[in-house]
């Protein structure tokens, strides 16, 4: 089952005026996930068993990353707004929003009737806290890169949140729905650190019961969730299971009712088995090859050429993907975000590619070390898959692996040929920010375009929808002129669960879910 | 044997986990990443990475760091973890408890099954059964834990056997059942290489002693053989094989990590893992020292077991 | 050496160490196909007339990869083992012949460092090092050393004591003379006996640190590494993993099997 998804961005105007109908399908919708089939009502009830492979090492929503944890607090809190399936941030703790008429200053109007699991009523003075943490640089906190237009956050009522920003920007309402920015009571972000990381305490439709990070954790029914008739489920436990054989047999076997990541190897075994029903999404997931602008060779745009050319993008996708996936272009943003344009294809060309070095200077080829970190093992895999397929080209690859940590401390972001992995964002702004602008916050590949700097910075307060679509033309084709990363593919995300499961989705964002609408029907 | 060779042994016990601990320190230290670039990963900026590393005491000066930290043990206090931002006695306490289970499992099903292999081995050498105990014991050295873990999970567990679960774990006071059906693969893992181990070395000494003049003697007097089994033979095999179970502790200590890894077991082995890679300090020197002082005590009994078995043996 | 032809566990040893050795040897120059390159349209088969064992997920000819591992896997085992024994054995018979409070000092440290579980010794120095097949097998061989030394040390204690070396002193030999001719020739013996059969724990631990992640790296053709990536395509061909898993136990098992039979045949205090 395949879902794939458009129009990523609300136009600006709809976001301007402010989402009045969101009132009416908070109430109706409630849950911007899923659709199950039309003559089916939910049953009320049951345990939920999801397996993982990856520890839940923390509950501190500011700066977790893990891929077990984001379903984990997912449950746990609520932010402003949440991004639905639809792509379209909907109403959450915020019930409506509405802005000037230059996007610069936005009012957000929070749910009355609001409680932390603790009891306590949720304010607007909690929300200029989580906010105000996000932007602390002390706190660490992975939001902060997408609100650093974000000047001041201020109360104007209990149930008021002002936004002041330093430019125009109409995506805020996308930008707070990042799934670290959900919203922590002021009480728990004043107390020691040590509550935010063991005793999370939200406004989300589940609360923790038990959490024992190396084996299980225990999530239980909200009952005063502030959508009335869910969760269904009683409780959820995550269960934790370090080996991927482990995990895939405990799953098939009927152990568990959920595989949270299934394994490209595993995807068609899983989809096959009797009662176990997979599922993938088409997502902007990618591994990319970082290659300086500042170091040679790869200071020469037709070495980086040469290198494009010299990998076969299609059968990346069948070997290493299983077919689970598309070959990409270079193009940093994937089918599915707005302001997408067409990317020429890049042909497996090793004889051009040949050429081309030779015409930069390097007839006899170019020998040099690939970076690869093992986690996770799809960098290395692309690694070698890329020194086998470039060799005819002249490239004489040596791959070197390492341990995750040692990668982060001695090569990310300062050496000239490794492999990075990131996931999809919500906006062409955010996947640019994020790493293509001279200043964004994990910018590695020194490309430092002035030009490239100049358009995303005039997309982001530009209020006309055509403009910005042409602004965002001319900035994927600098992308596209100058190949400040090789993306060989787009990874779809792959997710599985049993029969009897019902209203189990995932999000190519790979962050969101929406298991309060997810019941059981086991008879 | 006297007191003082036991305050002697219980002091060089010490003065080894001294050693180690300080050793531990030092590896630590020279890594490449610390525990603030795990946590970060890859949301790290510069700034947030020297703000955490304040915070978790990580830029103080390296001297300073491992006398708080030994002050701290001696007060009994093991500090947090800094991946986990949970104590660490409270860590490791609960994780050495599930080892122990398993080993201590592990331990006690080798000795009921390997020992007995080990006398019949010796009571019927050269022939068949002989030679079938000495192939098990052969191909049981010669196999690596996660290649065993492996075909164990896929021949007797999960969708393919079905009958016993894949991995996972549940504490024998939850569910005794349950622990037992979940504890039956990872000790069976565990436990091959050490009973072809024992069952080994009780055939050989079994051998030896069987054909020593001393047994000899004792058929010549007319005891029935299963007296002289039981009273003249076994006891002096027993304490060699004594001697090898506590060599095998190590090996059972090391074996443990990759068994747990694999069958999800909560224990030390997968906690010492998951602190390696994250550079988590103290919870990596608390299990070192856990495992060495672990080793070296059942060292210490194993050598006094020998020595009330053995009369010959004088401390 | 009559002993040891008779023993048939040493001829089964002998017989496995001769394929391995060949395989170390020539399995390069024999290899069908170049262990790295893609085979895409044939993966994860089975046994075929082109792949005679079989093809991986990348569709590398396994048993190219099987010999061209071989050497990664077992010099691993050889190498770190031999550092170890010669490392050892000079610290080993240093103590048993010096004797005095040099002696003790070097028990002790001993003793330190063999209170470490070998595994856990070897993950420590590993995650110093860093992960990789040359700081794997220096860890192994650190680990091993103390061992080694003990063995060399009471070997070397008990010859001290025989009559031809005491015969030697009374006529007057030099201490050089009598260490080279008489005790280290005697005390080889269990030295070269434990050292084949660490071999085999050598080969174990550093296809278990592969397994890990902590040994060899990708693309390196070490057994364990094969093992522990082919896990997760066990159940589209077995192969994958079986192949790599058996030519581990298999070399374990000569070497174990071949160490004992030296053990046997040097110990003329064993009843037959």
């Amino acid at each position: 089952m395949i879902k794939s998804l458009k129009q990523f961005t609300k136009t600006r105007s709809e976001m301007v005026r402010g989402m009045a109908v969101a009132v009416g399908l908070a109430a109706v919708l409630a849950l911007p996930g899923t659709g199950f089939a039309q003559n089916e009502t939910p049953k009320v009830g049951g345990v939920l068993k999801i397996a993982h492979s990856t520890r839940i090492a923390t509950m501190n929503v500011l700066n977790l990353s893990g891929p077990a944890e984001y379903p984990a607090i997912d449950m746990l809190y609520s932010g402003l707004t949440r991004i639905g399936m639809d792509n379209h941030p909907h109403p959450d703790l915020a019930e409506s929003w509405s802005a000037n008429s230059d996007a610069t200053v936005f009012d957000f109007k929070l749910r009355p009737n609001v409680t932390f699991h603790d009891g306590t009523p949720l304010t607007s003075d909690d929300v200029v806290a989580t906010f105000e943490a996000i932007q602390d640089p002390a706190r660490g906190a992975s939001a902060r890169s997408v609100l650093t237009m974000v000047e001041k956050v201020e109360a104007i009522d209990n149930l008021t949140v002002r936004f002041t920003l330093t430019v125009s920007y109409a995506d805020l309402p996308v930008a707070v729905a990042h799934a670290n920015a959900r919203i922590i009571s002021a009480k728990a972000l004043a107390g020691p650190k040590e509550n935010l990381e063991n005793k999370p305490n939200g406004t989300g439709p589940f609360k923790l019961e038990s959490y024992d990070s190396s084996r299980m954790t225990r999530l239980v029914r909200n009952d005063n969730y502030f959508i009335e008739g869910v969760p269904y489920l009683d409780a959820v436990e995550l269960h934790l299971f370090p080996d991927l054989t482990a995990q895939s047999a405990n799953y098939l076997s009927g152990n568990m009712d959920v595989l949270l990541a299934v394994e490209q190897a595993d995807y068609d075994r899983i989809d096959k088995a009797p009662g176990s029903n997979a599922l993938r999404v088409a997502s902007g997931r990618f591994v990319n090859v970082v290659m300086r602008f500042d170091q040679k060779p790869f200071d020469d745009v037709r070495v980086r050429k040469a290198l494009a050319m010299s990998i076969d993008r299609q059968t990346l996708v069948d070997v290493i993907l299983e077919g689970l996936g598309r070959p990409a272009r270079d193009n940093i943003l994937s089918p599915e975000y707005a302001y997408v344009i067409d990317s020429p294809e890049i042909p497996y060309d090793t004889a051009a590619a040949k050429q081309l070095l030779a015409d930069a200077g390097y007839p006899d080829g170019i020998k040099i070390d690939l970076v690869a970190s093992n986690r996770p093992a799809i960098r290395g895999q692309v690694a070698i898959a890329i020194k086998q397929m470039a060799l005819p080209a002249g490239f004489d690859i040596n791959v070197k692996s390492m341990p995750h940590d040692t990668y982060l401390a001695n090569y990310w972001r300062k050496g000239n040929f490794y492999m990075a992995y990131w996931g999809m964002r919500s906006t062409p702004d955010g996947a640019f920010t994020l790493l293509l602008t001279s200043d964004a916050s994990y910018e590695d590949t020194a490309w430092n375009n002035k030009e490239f700097d100049a358009i995303v910075a005039k997309a982001r307060s530009t209020p006309d929808d055509s403009e910005r679509a042409q602004l965002y033309a001319e900035a994927q084709k600098l992308i596209l002129r100058d190949t400040p990363y090789i993306i060989p593919f787009f990874q779809d995300v792959l997710t599985a669960s049993r029969d009897g499961v019902k209203g189990w989705v995932v999000h190519p964002l790979n962050r969101v879910y929406y298991i309060e609408s997810v019941w059981l029907d086991r008879n | 044997m006297s007191l003082g060779y036991l305050t002697r042994r219980l002091f060089s016990v010490l003065l080894v986990l001294v050693i180690v601990s300080f050793a531990v320190f030092a590896i630590t230290m020279i890594l490449p990443g610390n525990a603030a670039v795990m946590i970060l990963g890859e949301y790290a900026t510069e700034d947030q990475l020297l703000a955490l590393a304040e915070v978790l005491g990580l830029n103080r000066p390296w001297y300073i760091q491992y006398f708080e930290w030994a002050g701290n043990i001696l007060q009994a206090d093991w500090g947090m973890s800094l991946r986990l931002s949970l104590p660490v006695g409270e860590v490791v306490g609960d994780a050495f408890w599930n080892s122990a289970s398993l080993a201590v499992t592990a331990l006690v099903t080798v000795i009921i099954i390997a020992i007995p292999l080990g006398i019949l081995a010796a009571l019927y050498r050269g022939s068949k059964v002989d030679l079938g105990i000495g192939l098990f014991a052969y191909v049981g050295t010669a196999m690596p834990e996660f290649v065993t873990a492996t075909l164990l999970l896929v021949f007797l567990a999960g969708s393919a056997g079905g009958y016993l679960p894949a991995g996972g774990f549940i504490a024998p006071n939850e569910s005794f059942p349950g622990f037992v059906s979940h504890v039956i693969l990872p000790a069976g893992t565990l436990g091959l290489i050490l009973m072809a181990h024992i069952a080994r070395q009780v055939r050989s000494e079994m051998s030896d002693v069987l054909a020593s003049d001393y047994i000899r003697a004792a058929r010549l007097k007319g005891l029935r053989e299963r007296t002289v089994i039981r009273r003249h033979a076994l006891p002096n095999s027993l304490a060699p094989a004594v001697a090898v179970i506590s060599l095998d502790i190590g090996y059972l200590l090391g074996g443990i990590i990759v068994v747990e890894e694999i069958f999800a077991w909560p224990g030390l082995g997968r906690l010492l893992i998951y602190a390696l890679e994250n550079r988590d300090l103290p919870v990596i020197q608390a299990i070192t020292l856990l495992l060495a002082a672990v080793y070296a005590l059942s060292n210490l009994f194993s050598d006094l077991v020998i020595a009330a078995l053995d009369p010959r043996v004088r401390y | 050496m009559s002993d040891f032809v008779r023993h048939p566990a040493g001829v089964a040893g002998a017989i496995l160490l001769t394929i391995i050795a060949l395989a170390v040897l020539f399995g390069p120059l024999v290899a069908p196909y170049d262990p790295q390159a893609f085979h895409t349209t044939v993966r994860l088969q089975g046994p075929s007339a082109d792949h005679w064992l079989g093809t991986d997920q990348f569709g590398r000819d396994l048993l190219s990869r099987l010999l061209f591992g071989a050497r990664s896997t077992i010099a691993f085992g050889v190498g770190a083992t031999m550092i170890s024994v010669i490392a050892g054995s000079l610290i080993g018979v240093t103590a048993g012949v010096v004797g005095g409070w040099i002696d003790s000092v070097i028990m002790r440290g001993l003793d330190g460092m063999l209170a470490v579980p070998d595994l856990l010794f070897v993950l420590l120095i590993v995650t110093m090092l860093g992960a990789g097949t040359g700081e794997a097998m220096l860890a192994v061989s650190i680990a091993f050393t103390p061992g080694m030394a003990r063995i060399s040390r009471s070997s070397v204690l008990s010859i001290r004591t025989r009559e031809y070396v005491l015969a030697a002193v009374a006529r007057g030999e030099s201490q050089r003379y009598i260490i080279l001719s008489e005790v280290i020739p005697n005390a080889i013996g269990p030295i070269i006996v434990e050292g084949t059969i660490r071999v085999s724990f050598a080969i174990m631990i550093g296809a278990t640190l592969g397994f890990l992640g902590m040994g060899a790296q990708p693309p390196s053709t070490e057994w364990g590494l094969m093992v522990s990536e082919a896990r997760q395509f066990m159940y589209r061909s077995p192969w994958v993993v079986a192949v790599p898993g058996l030519a581990i136990a298999v070399a374990a098992m000569g070497f174990n099997l071949f160490g004992d039979a030296l053990r046997d045949a040097f110990d003329p205090r064993r009843s037959r």
